[in-house]
């Protein structure tokens, strides 16, 4: 099991890692922490010309909080995300899924840029960026744009990222408070059969707004149930409401059948876990959100 | 011939200089370069862990990691613990019958030796978690665990392991 053989390329900045990318058209890599695409290379699922190695560049492995905005730096390791005070602060949905993603040694390198340029289906990173409504700042030789998450996962391990482009930047908005996570594995550290984010604001009067359901596991990426969110705009999260919402997201779900479980099974999961993941949303005794 | 690139990478308090293949893990380089045949090769896919070594002091799984990306790092393996004794961990997992066929030990060795450079007690159910990435088909962890929580409890004035 090695990889093919590929050039090793270790820049001393970010214009000479896009002037990289740009020059092999599509044969190049970015190399992060490596925890899927080392693997990939290595069962050959994938043969690169180069690997361009960002580890050592300086700046991107920063979290700062600008204003009501968070700005991840691509190279942000998840033993990083799982300690930093300023994301269980910030952004606690991020830091809770974080204990899911692989174990120790993984979380030690994994990143968050490569896990979203991993683009997994079933991934916690995915996941957790969807629900709290991420931007994706990608960079290539020609400048910079700003990519909606939402539009950024395109498919199974595809994102929008065009050949030349590199992730420079991940920002979060503003994050409600309040936040839930469910999983349902096969085994400890396996990956998800299925898995459920919500976040969501609860005023003073008890009624909650910015509700954003987001489910994997259950399609060819991580997907949003956004009639279900939109139907409990407004109420208490009553049972008879969840229940109904629960429901609903059966409607944005298109499940594979694999070997963690059937299409079948995870069409019986989905409305379990919704369900359990808003009342556990409801049931948080933090404060209500200012 | 394949290209390569030179290398320099500290193991276990000695600097070694090498020319690799870019496509040379370190788990390869440890055992194939250098001979150190402590650090085990289970699934060369990131799960089993057998390979864990640890880097500039943090533990990772030797397979997933390039030698190339360690030039100028400090790694740290198995071979770092016992001198003309057993290593006190060695001897913790040698009592508590933390082995049988010993193929994962390296493994859970340079793990449980994370914990125990950062000064870290958890707790029976947060190391269970923090051994989690490595995978033993023998003991069923249970004495694993006695072992490396009775290792942490008696470490007392004993020297943190890290090259």
């Amino acid at each position: 099991m090695k990889s093919a053989p590929f050039t090793y390329v270790r820049p001393a900045s970010v214009e000479e890692a896009l002037h990289v990318l740009d020059e092999q058209a599509g044969a190049a890599r970015i190399l992060a922490g490596g925890q899927s695409l080392v693997p990939m290379l290595q069962m050959r699922l994938m043969q690169l010309d180069a690997l361009v190695d960002i580890n050592r560049l300086p700046g991107l492995d920063e979290v700062r909080a600008a204003g009501a905005e968070t700005i991840f730096g691509p190279l942000v390791r998840y033993a990083t995300i799982e300690r930093l005070p300023l994301v269980a602060e910030r952004l606690p949905l991020l830091q809770c899924v974080m204990r899911f993603v692989g174990d120790p040694q993984i979380r030690n390198r994994g990143t968050i840029g490569g896990s979203l340029a991993q683009a997994d289906p079933t991934g916690e990173v995915p996941l957790s960026c969807l629900a709290l409504d991420a931007t994706i700042v990608a960079a290539s030789v020609s400048g910079t744009r700003e990519i909606l998450i939402d539009d950024f996962l395109v498919s199974s391990y595809t994102t929008a990222l065009e050949p030349g482009e590199m992730i420079t930047e991940i920002r979060f908005p503003l994050a409600p408070h309040h936040f839930a996570f469910l999983e349902r594995n096969r085994k400890h550290n396996d990956f998800a059969v299925v898995n459920v984010a919500v976040v969501g604001r609860r005023g003073s009067d008890g009624g909650w707004s910015d509700l954003r359901i987001a489910l994997g596991g259950v399609s060819d990426r991580v997907v949003l149930a956004v009639e279900s969110a939109a139907l409990l705009e407004g109420t208490t999260l009553e049972e008879d409401a969840i229940a109904q919402a629960a429901q609903l997201a059966l409607d944005v779900i298109d499940p594979p059948t694999d070997v963690r479980g059937t299409a079948e099974y995870r069409r019986h999961l989905v409305p379990v876990y919704v369900r359990r993941a808003l009342s556990k949303l409801r049931d948080d005794h933090e404060p209500f959100d200012a | 011939m394949p290209e390569r690139v030179e290398v320099t990478i500290s193991v276990n308090g000695r600097k070694h200089r090498r020319q690799v293949e870019p496509r040379m893990h370190l788990a390869d380089f440890l055992r194939h370069e250098l001979g150190l045949t402590g650090t085990h090769i289970g699934c060369e896919q990131g799960v089993c862990g057998n390979c864990t070594v640890l880097v500039d002091g943090q533990a990772v799984k030797s397979c997933l990691m390039f030698a190339a990306q360690a030039d100028g790092q400090r790694v740290t393996t198995v071979e770092s613990l016992a001198e003309e004794e057993l290593h006190p961990l060695q001897q913790a997992f040698k009592d508590a019958h933390a082995l049988q066929c010993g193929y994962c030990t390296p493994g859970f060795l340079m793990a449980a030796a994370a914990i125990a450079a950062e000064g870290r007690r958890p707790s029976r159910e947060e190391l269970r978690e923090e051994l989690s990435g490595v995978i033993c088909r023998c003991t069923g962890y249970e004495n694993i665990l006695i072992a490396v929580e009775r290792y942490l409890e008696d470490r007392g004035e004993v020297e943190a392991v890290g090259g």
